[in-house]
């Protein structure tokens, strides 16, 4: 195994590996059968106990994760569903993690993912030359995950194809993969205790609704909506913009009241004032990475913090994109509501409203 | 529940309407056989608290008001089985205490801002609420409370309220009304400690957890003297009486300024216990949804009652809370993704939106019970008020009655009849009369038939107030509320509320539409509604409610939102939208005629439809041409930008025309430029225009047409009158059809090679 120092990014029970070695230590609560961690502390794990030296690493409502949780420990597989950036990968990473201790049975779906991706495939080389067998035998994350009791991801479950999707429905309800290649035991692996599935799909690609009713009825579905609270999630943009722009090499601390004008704006424009929302996604992640733009421009190009011009600028890229409609419903906004608000900040935003093009 | 004061004293601050409270309350007062009971309410009623005793079923609430110069502030105290305050009343009297209330009137400036007396105090300090959320890991403060308190571990309740309480009240300090109500509370406690004879109970006090440690450090020695109840300021009317009351309006889903959400849910809790309500919660959901023809299984039913006790387990709860039963069901029986959060998951839930399985379920926790007032009970002096009013007014009859509007007498009985009509009291009939603020109708038709049924009605409708316009005043307001921002509902509460006469609109009325406007999205629906409204407040005489400042702010709202969903219009090419060309009508007649109550100015209008674009519906651009040119903007029509595709060259002109028919009349060389490039059309373009040109023309009336008409004459040289070219003495098919023979002839002649 490599060091974790130089990964950019390491899977959750690596990041949090004293967390879970101190919430272990501690559980003494009965766990489901194939659990590493309680219910109690697994839900602890994600959403934070200060007492405990535990971070809180998931700031949505702490309700669904206690749903998701006991939905794992039923046989139904759990499915967390809403749109793009809201930390739905984050929270099913944190729950395998803490539920398994390894969140790194992942699948990606995508238009390309196949049945061999999700069970199980041939080492070519292997099987030409000693026949099917244990040992040319690759499996796949379902199967690794069967074999060995632990929760699968299944990411962007709806992009891969109906047929695709539909190769679940034995696994979920029979619990077994039959591997007809290979003789006696060996060719049915059953699913021990603690394996289950946790799927995300987002509701801006294709939805839900096309899935099958079959496949449907072995989930429990689970929305996952933006941050609900103004102030945790200014918090959180400032947060991890200001370690973007720290690792960018910008020394001076963003405006606070800049980030607000920026935050209130992604809220509104996700929320649509009246129905009317942008096509965009507006998530929390794409804030930030507005928030990180913003800092780059003002620090780059001036010398100083980003103001709420260059909010304006960085918006046209991130939430207008190539769509007219939202660039039009972004002037709209500008025009409108910006000059609506009073405070130094928005009128600096209203009169920055040249800055959008076309 | 710590005991200061020499054991002397005892404070139990509780959540309004908590039945856990209420068990303790119940407990204590059989533990300390109490010499006083003080209860948190209404000090001014401490003479008619046998009346509260004569057997009611409840929810009842006091119903209190003050009519001062500038209207009248109603508030309600209620009251439910499961009202610790209801518990300590009843209760401790039974126990021979000296019960009594302690706080404040109702009418004393520190409810201001209230309608509910016992709103939860919390809710104006979320702040320390949603720390303590954050701390337990809890969605919000009502599943926090049903987690600390409802179904917490038994024994010990007292201290664990005193922790939560004291948290949520923390080191801020109280505004100046609970400040001034904490103060005024105290000097109850210290008379009762001093009053109390030596060898008898403690004193027990039952108030609003918020306020208990004050209360506790207020009241440290006694000090003999009852306070007085302060009366009302001069000049003033004011009085409280009991009214039947629902768990409808108790619930915090359905209104704001409540207490524990969820009413019918915690009346199971009281009578029957935890674990039976979950259960029952579980089965009405279930039935209401079967009754919707939704599918739920018997599979189902099994995944959420397990699903409900595995989130009991999770979260530490000895039965299924409120909140475990609906995130069960929410997990078990919605398989796809939410619109909208769940409404028990956040503080101020919006229902609209809610996906119809949540709705269920929120319709089920409120429960459908309704109060009623025991017999022998002092009726409330809305029914001998309107007896009076109905007497004074000759309206006390029975049989057909007509009304002259232009009286001033006829519109004084019309007024009074319509407001028992709004508050739905039988035996007022209207069988004729106008029917929208346009309607140039001036004569009234009632129908009068006394009924038995009256007095209970009007009972029922005390709870909206003690005079009738009072109660019409905020029957109407409910109405606003419930509408949830449909337009077509909102229009006639509002004519109801003109009808009734003006004061409601200014009142709370008012107010409450403009907010709903605010909010709606239905251009067409919100332009009729500003074009009526704003013929209301410009001309209605006859109803009174001309310059009404309550129709100004609808105005208002409705053009500022106007100015909003007008910009956000997107769409190709489609036929004219009548709705729409009327709504941009409205939006230009009410900056051209109420600019002085606006707070969009017409720069902002001509601005918003000069960012009208390329990718709007052509009748949309047509009138956001129209929009600025009568609005004085561009001065050269020579910079209107006629687009002159046929398919919607025609719905271009019928938004111009809508908005700006004067100027197009006034402008000669527009005239020209339409003739010419009508004249530039092929016969078959022409024929793809000429529906949506005819359209077009419609918005000129017919001598306008004739105007029109004579232009083109001049134009080209004619004499003589527009009128003839208007008319044909022939079917319009029919020369259609020579039209098309004609050109059939000439296309065989030139194929044949017959024509040069």
């Amino acid at each position: 195994m490599t060091t974790t120092e130089h990964l950019q990014r390491p899977p959750a029970e690596v990041r949090f590996a004293d967390e879970l070695a101190r919430l272990r230590a501690a559980d003494t609560a009965p766990r489901p059968p194939g659990w590493a961690l309680s219910l109690d502390a697994a839900r602890r794990f994600v959403v934070g106990d200060p007492a405990a030296g535990v971070s809180r690493k998931f700031v949505g409502d702490p309700s669904l994760v206690d749903r998701s949780l006991v939905t794992l420990a039923t046989s139904r597989g759990l499915m967390l569903v809403g749109e793009p950036g809201t930390a739905k990968s984050l929270l099913s990473e944190l729950i395998t993690a803490a539920v398994s201790g390894d969140s790194t049975l992942t699948i990606q779906g995508g238009a390309a993912t196949s049945e061999d991706q999700i069970k199980y495939s041939w080492n070519y080389a292997l099987l030409v030359s000693e026949g099917p067998s244990t040992r040319s035998l690759v499996p796949a994350p379902m199967l690794r995950g069967m074999a060995a009791g632990a929760v699968v991801r299944f990411e962007e479950i709806t992009r891969c194809p109906l047929e695709v999707q539909d190769s679940l429905l034995s696994l979920l309800s029979e619990r077994v993969v039959a591997i007809p290649e290979l003789p006696g035991t060996d060719g049915m692996v059953f699913a021990r205790e603690g394996f289950n599935v946790i799927a995300t799909a987002n509701t801006r690609d294709r939805g839900v609704n096309e899935m099958s009713t079959a496949l449907k009825r072995r989930f429990n579905f689970e929305t996952v909506f933006p941050i609900a609270d103004h102030a945790t999630e200014l918090a959180l943009v400032e947060t991890e913009a200001g370690r973007l722009l720290e690792r960018s090499g910008v020394s001076v601390p963003q405006r606070r009241d800049v980030l607000e004008v920026l935050v209130t704006a992604f809220r509104e424009l996700r929320e649509g004032v009246g129905g009317d929302r942008l096509s965009t996604v507006m998530s929390t992640a794409e804030a930030v990475t507005v928030a990180h733009a913003v800092g780059l421009r003002g620090w780059y190009l001036r010398g100083e913090p980003g103001t709420a011009a260059d909010v304006v600028a960085c918006l046209a890229g991130t939430a207008a994109k190539d769509n007219a409609e939202d660039l039009q419903r972004l002037r709209r906004y500008l025009e409108q509501r910006a000059a609506r608000r009073h405070g130094e900040q928005w009128v600096e935003l209203h009169n920055a409203r040249h800055l959008l093009p076309g | 529940m710590t005991a200061t004061g020499g054991g002397r004293l005892e404070i139990i601050g509780v959540r309004h309407h908590s039945p856990a409270c209420a068990q303790l309350v119940r407990e204590r007062i059989t533990a300390l056989r109490p010499a006083f009971v003080l209860v948190e309410g209404p000090s001014d009623i401490n003479g008619r608290l046998a009346e509260l005793r004569l057997g009611h079923t409840l929810p009842v609430a006091v119903f209190s008001y003050l009519r001062v110069e500038n209207g009248t502030r109603a508030s309600w105290t209620p009251f439910c089985d499961h009202s610790p305050e209801w518990i300590a009343l009843t209760e401790g009297h039974a126990a021979g205490a000296d019960v009594r209330f302690i706080d404040l009137p109702a009418w004393h400036p520190a409810f201001a801002d209230r309608t509910n007396r016992y709103a939860d105090a919390e809710q104006r300090y979320a702040d320390a609420v949603d720390r303590l959320c954050q701390e337990f890991a809890i969605d919000n403060s009502d599943a926090l409370w049903d987690h600390l308190v409802e179904t917490g571990p038994d024994g010990d309740l007292g201290e664990r309220l005193a922790i939560y309480f004291d948290g949520v009240r923390g080191d801020a300090t109280a505004g100046a009304s609970d400040q001034a109500r904490e103060a005024y509370m105290a000097r109850w406690i210290r008379a009762a400690l001093a009053e109390a004879p030596p060898g008898a109970g403690p004193v027990l006090v039952v108030c609003g957890g918020f306020h208990r440690p004050a209360l506790l450090a207020a009241a440290e020695r006694p000090e003999p003297g009852w306070p007085e109840v302060p009366a009302p300021p001069e000049g003033a009317v004011g009085g409280s009486y009991l009214v039947p009351y629902s768990h409808r309006r108790l619930d915090a889903f359905e209104g704001y300024q409540s207490g524990l959400p969820s009413p019918g849910f915690y009346q199971r809790l009281w009578d029957e216990g935890a674990e039976s309500a979950a259960a029952w919660l579980m089965d009405s959901v279930v039935a209401r949804l079967r009754r919707r023809k939704q599918h739920v299984s018997t599979a189902h039913v099994i995944a959420a009652t397990t699903q409900a006790r595995a989130l009991a387990a999770v979260r530490g709860h000895r039965h299924p809370a409120r909140t475990d039963v609906l995130d069960a069901l929410v997990s078990t029986l919605v398989a796809e993704g939410l619109e909208e959060r769940l409404p028990w998951t956040v503080r101020n839930p919006q229902l609209a939106g809610a996906h119809p399985v949540v709705a269920e379920m929120v319709a089920a926790l409120t429960g459908d019970r309704t109060g009623r007032l025991a017999p022998g009970t002092p009726h409330p002096p809305l029914p001998a008020a309107v007896d009076a009013e109905l007497a004074a007014l000759g309206l006390d009859g029975r049989g057909p009655l007509a009304l002259d509007l232009t009286a001033e007498d006829g519109l004084l009985r019309s007024r009074v009849l319509h407001r028992l009509r709004v508050l739905r009291v039988p035996g007022f009939e209207r069988t004729s009369g106008p029917r929208s603020g346009r309607d140039p109708v001036a004569r009234e038709e009632w129908r009068l038939t006394p009924s038995d049924l009256r007095l209970s009605a009007l009972i029922e409708a005390a709870a909206f107030g003690a005079t009738l316009a009072d109660a019409a005043e905020h029957a109407l307001a409910e109405r606003v509320v419930e509408a949830r921002g449909d337009v077509a509902v909102l229009a006639s509460v509002l004519f109801d509320a003109v009808l009734c006469g003006t004061g409601a609109l200014a009142g709370r009325v008012g107010p409450l539409i403009a907010a709903a406007v605010a909010d709606t999205s239905d251009v067409p629906a919100l332009g009729a509604a500003l074009a009526s409204v704003l013929g209301l407040w410009r001309h209605d005489r006859l109803l009174g409610a001309a310059g009404d400042p309550g129709l100004a702010g609808i105005v208002d709202a409705a053009a500022r939102r106007l100015v909003w969903l007008l910009e956000g219009i997107r769409g190709g090419p489609q036929p004219a939208d009548p709705g729409r060309l009327a709504a941009v009508v409205a939006l230009r007649d009410a900056v051209r005629h109420a600019a002085g109550v606006l707070t969009v100015d017409r720069a902002d209008v001509v601005a918003m439809a000069g960012r009208i674009g390329p990718e709007v519906p052509p009748d949309l651009r047509g009138a956001a041409a129209g929009l600025r040119w009568s609005l004085g903007e561009p001065a050269e029509p020579a910079e209107l930008d006629v687009p002159w595709a046929p398919k919607i060259v025609g719905d271009w002109l019928a938004g111009l025309f809508a908005l700006a028919r004067e100027e197009v009349l006034t402008t000669p060389s527009l005239v020209a430029t339409l003739d010419d490039l009508v004249g530039e059309l092929t016969d078959a373009d022409f024929l793809v225009a000429l529906p949506a040109l005819r359209q077009a023309f419609e918005f000129f009336p017919p001598r306008e047409r004739a105007q029109f008409a004579e232009l083109l004459l001049n134009r080209r040289g004619h004499q003589g009158d527009g009128r003839a070219l208007l008319r044909t003495t022939v079917d319009p098919l029919l020369l259609a059809e020579a039209a098309a023979l004609e050109h059939a002839v000439d296309e065989i002649l030139t194929r044949e090679g017959l024509l040069p």
